[in-house]
């Protein structure tokens, strides 16, 4: 790719900006100030990136709690000598209290709720290799608010410490939905259900600063030649993800300050006890909540897109269609929140939400059928980023089609609240959004940090995530149907075979993500030096060296093909022989170049 | 302390799944474990299977055109360029947005179709009034006979749930709703539940099954579905399908309250509504014992002493906030209006049944029908 003849002035007194983002300046102490005051997005990236992995692992640890404490159902019973014994309770157990152990529990699984949503997926994507990636895609030196981009990490780590400070107080077991009026009445003379309920408003602004920059930048600094359909569709997911991110978060904002103002002051808007409506908290809350959903994956949709078409070196199926649907996705987002109350709704209003909610599967099936036709006639290469992809389109196949029975009525009243609904939302937020988010880790890695990972233990990895995974949730689609309600300290007999398949997948799921962590840790210490181009990409990030300079590119770029032109471009730093361009047949015109 | 309330005479748990009659087989039963009940659970699950076939035709043909292309057919070859392909294909794009779309209608219809059979309410139905409130369900027949029967939620627990019983082939009408935070009423084998909410009514309409000749009874579980805190998972409740002459025995004979004393009153309620959190054996569970409890000094959380007479138990079931006792947490939901006189008279004499605290108190003679209704005989000789 040629880079634009007008160079960027010079300015002498910044020599490092042709340096790599990352090179030490020197003292451990002149790194650790220049990281904290940065308002470069690649080192906001990576800083967001390592706080959502602390994220996933506090909250993957939570989980693995809970799956042990129901790998037996917990029996109270009075023995030959009259004393109550209390087995299968591995937490908190207490004879004295039989409530002790389920109260552990029940902030365990709110613990792990809470943090992978408002600490671990919602900032996940977008704020970590969308912060880092999002400039450089569209030729831009930097977001467009660089410093309320730092800001907005700020606020990530203020609103993580004060979630933190809720578990060091001894945690909260509302649930993540804190759900009316258990959530203004359970610790009644505690403050910690209000650090908790405050952690998520003011995570919720640094998700709006986020979105608010990722919209300005795609407006405005798009490099000169790059039109809006010039722009990879990672770009668009993050885009249709940041118009979510601004307009709904809000809500939620408000939601929360209500419900601190109810528990604080008494003030009767949730509670019926005050002369409240515990259903309105609902609508508030999932008119946020349901949008936010759509936060999570979209970002995930558009790492797919990428990986697939540049490793099977295919121009994109219906390149106009996924964009477009990620924005239809965006806008009927807003219209399908009632799907979570349709058993505690009238009748018309469940009527209108699940005709809603069918609405938002069909571009979402556009999609996948879009990725499944890049694949034909393509040249595709199997390794770690590709398989992430192929189990994308696994898992979130089946996270969606099992939201179609949640979507209809009467199927719905069975299995709304189970754990059919626990392994439905599971396969789209972890199957979609987390093995998506795998799949760009292991893509962009080289990019980032400049070494290559491991790809047969990267592969390893991922074969082992995707068999651990499918063990954990299968048996809980069963185990909802068969009748077993979620968020349950213990279980009727005949549940526990399903339980202890799931709990055995999650260890399988443990030894997958630690094979990872390991390559990672590998790649950083001793990985091979990584090439600017290793797969063959043609967006702009693999234009640049590997890390990339501190101002992206050493001329500003200028956008002369397509994101997916693989048929008529080598791309940037690559040999021809190993990336050859096909010869076209001469009577036809050459396919369709979407301009 | 009343035979006919001991758990030996409750006939034990007979879950209809177990039966030859509401077995399922094969799929089925990998999905939903037992039969589904009544006409509406039956087209739920065959909306659930044409859902699942479709899912699964679909699923199988995008995931056999992935991982033949990804790893067989369009691998990667050291050198070889892909071929020229289109990147769109209106035709193909309008057929697999057309085709699906349709798809969902029918699905959105199917669903919505017995979504509205369950809401219409029958003319000729049972109307029971259910209660639910941390952590138990409770439930009101007609003649305002309450269920006394309860069965351990596992052999051996001391986990307890109550027993609803109703007459095969009926139809049901229930009425329901919370005394504390929202719950959510559901029976998986009629697949369906409703949420139970603390200030509004909400309604479940269900038909009993036939039972099949040979049995004299069927159970299905009731769990509760809505996140309600400590003890949600112990919230259960068994639903007990019996031919109706049994119906009206238990109902009328066996449950309905016209004849007992004050204490055996006393002792249903308890069995039905409080025994969760208190105990009658000197134990404290979630809230204080019972036992010896009535004319002792009870210590109050801020420190205070108060005599435990009649208008100290009365407050404290109608207004349990008023005065905390020492050592527990302010939890228990106010009963204030959801009990009657007789069932408040007899808890009080109940709880005087369980003894009186030997310590001898200056405030005797503060209350002369608390005197008088001592001298009442014990309750073990009553005609339960």
């Amino acid at each position: 790719m040629t880079t634009m003849d007008r160079p960027i002035p010079a300015d002498p007194s910044d020599a490092h900006h042709d340096a790599p983002y990352n090179a030490s300046r020197g003292s451990l102490a002149a790194d650790v100030l220049n990281w904290a005051t940065t308002v470069d997005h690649k080192k906001i990236g990576v800083m967001y990136l390592f706080a959502v992995l602390f994220m996933f692992f506090l909250g993957g640890m939570a989980a693995l709690a809970v799956r042990l404490e129901l790998l037996e159902p917990v029996r109270t019973t009075v023995n030959a000598a009259g004393q109550t014994v209390i087995t299968g309770q591995l937490f908190g157990a207490d004879p004295e209290n039989i409530q002790a152990g389920n109260q552990t529990y029940n902030r365990l699984f709110t613990l792990h709720g809470a943090i992978m949503v408002f600490m671990f997926i919602v900032p996940s994507i977008p704020a970590s290799l969308g912060n880092f990636f999002l400039p450089i895609m569209i030729g831009a030196k930097d977001v467009a608010f660089p410093k309320l981009n730092l800001l907005s990490w700020y606020i990530y780590v203020i609103g993580s410490i004060f979630g933190v400070l809720s578990i060091i107080g001894g945690g909260v077991d509302t649930g993540w939905t804190f759900y009316t009026p258990y959530s203004t009445t359970t610790d009644a003379d505690h403050w910690r259900v209000v650090f908790m309920v405050l952690a998520a408003f003011i995570l919720g602004f640094s998700s709006i600063l986020t979105g608010l920059n990722f919209i300005v930048t795609v407006h405005k600094l798009r490099a000169p030649g790059m039109g809006w359909f010039d722009m990879p569709l990672f770009i668009w997911g993050l885009y249709a993800t940041s118009i979510i991110q601004v307009l709904a978060t809000p809500v939620i904002g408000i939601t929360l300050l209500l419900l601190v103002f109810e528990r604080i002051f008494h003030v009767g808007i949730f509670d019926p006890g005050l002369g409240g409506d515990p259903v309105l908290y609902q609508h508030f809350f999932w008119f946020y909540s349901h949008p936010v959903v759509y936060v999570m994956i979209l970002p995930g949709m558009g790492i797919v897109s990428e990986l697939i078409a540049v490793h099977s070196r295919k121009h994109i199926f219906g390149y106009k269609a996924i964009a477009f649907s990620s924005l239809g996705i965006a806008g009927v987002s807003f219209l399908v929140w009632g799907h979570h109350m349709f058993t505690a709704m009238g009748t018309l209003a469940s009527t209108l939400f699940s005709a809603l909610t069918f609405l938002v599967a069909i571009p979402t099936a556009i999609k996948v059928f879009n990725w499944i036709a890049t694949l034909y006639k393509g040249s595709i290469a199997i390794n770690t980023p590709m398989l992430y992809a192929m189990a994308f389109l696994f898992l979130f196949s089946i996270g969606g089609l099992t939201g179609l029975p949640l979507g209809a009525l009467a199927t719905d009243l069975h299995l709304h609240d189970t754990y059919y609904v626990v392994a439905h939302f599971h396969y789209v937020m972890m199957g979609g959004t987390v093995i998506a988010f795998m799949g760009g880790l292991h893509h962009w890695w080289p990019k980032m940090f400049g070494r290559m990972y491991n790809e047969k233990w990267g592969m390893i990895g991922c074969a082992i995530v995707f068999i651990g995974f499918n063990i954990t949730f299968i048996s809980q689609f069963l185990l909802g149907m068969n009748g077993m309600p979620r968020r349950y300290a213990s279980y009727v007999d005949e549940f526990q075979m399903l339980h202890q398949i799931s709990t055995f997948g999650s260890w399988v799921l443990l030894v997958g993500f630690l094979i990872h962590l390991f390559n990672f840790i590998y790649s950083l210490i001793a990985g091979p030096k990584a090439p600017p181009n290793p797969w063959g990409g043609l967006t702009l990030e693999w234009e640049t060296e590997s890390p990339p300079i501190e101002h992206n590119f050493h001329h500003e770029p200028l956008i002369k093909h397509g994101p997916y032109d693989f048929e008529l471009v080598v791309p940037p730093h690559c040999d021809a022989r190993e990336f050859p361009l096909p010869v076209p047949a001469p009577p036809k015109p050459g396919p369709e170049v979407i301009k | 302390m009343f035979s006919s309330l001991t758990l030996a005479t409750v006939p034990p748990l007979k879950l209809a799944y177990k039966n030859e009659s509401g077995a399922a087989h094969g799929l089925e039963a990998l999905f939903f474990r037992g039969k589904a009940m009544g006409d509406a659970g039956l087209s739920t699950d065959g909306l659930f299977m044409l859902i699942f076939w479709f899912s699964a035709f679909f699923f199988v043909l995008l995931m056999v055109l992935m991982v033949y292309w990804g790893f067989f057919k369009y691998r990667r070859r050291p050198g070889v360029p892909a071929p020229i392909s289109p990147s769109h294909h209106p035709l193909l794009e309008i057929v697999w947005t057309v085709v699906p779309s349709s798809a969902l209608l029918v699905i959105f219809l199917l669903g919505l179709w017995t979504y509205t059979d369950r809401h219409v309410a029958y003319a000729d139905a049972l109307n029971l009034n259910v209660k639910a409130w941390k952590w138990a369900w409770g439930v009101t027949y007609p003649n305002g006979a309450e269920s006394q029967w309860k069965l351990p939620l596992d052999p051996g627990s001391t986990a307890m749930a109550p027993v609803f019983v109703v007459p095969e082939d009926t139809n049901i009408s229930l009425t329901l709703t919370s005394q504390d935070v929202i719950h959510s009423f559901w029976i998986p084998d009629f697949r369906a539940k409703m949420d139970v909410f603390p200030n509004r009514y909400s309604a479940f309409n269900f038909r009993t099954p036939k039972l099949a000749t040979g049995v004299d009874y069927q159970d299905h579980w009731i769990f509760c579905a809505e996140y309600c805190g400590d003890l949600h998972s112990d919230m259960a409740g068994i639903l007990r399908v019996v031919p109706y002459a049994d119906y009206v025995d238990i109902t009328e004979n066996q449950w309905a309250t016209g004849n007992l004393s004050p204490a055996e009153i006393g002792q249903r309620v308890y069995e039905a509504k409080c025994a969760t959190c208190h105990t009658v054996d000197g134990s404290p569970r979630i809230g204080p014992t019972w036992k010896g409890t009535f004319g002792s000094e009870v210590t109050l959380a801020d420190g205070s002493t108060v005599l435990a007479d009649e208008n100290y138990i009365r407050e404290s079931i109608l207004e349990p906030g008023a005065k905390i006792h020492a050592g527990f947490a302010n939890q228990m939901p106010p009963f204030q209006g959801l009990l009657s006189d007789a069932q408040l008279d007899g808890l009080i004499a109940y709880i005087k049944s369980l003894g009186v605290s030997d310590e001898p108190k200056e405030g005797e003679g503060a209350d002369d029908a608390g005197q008088e209704e001592q001298e009442q005989p014990p309750a073990d000789s009553g005609e339960g």
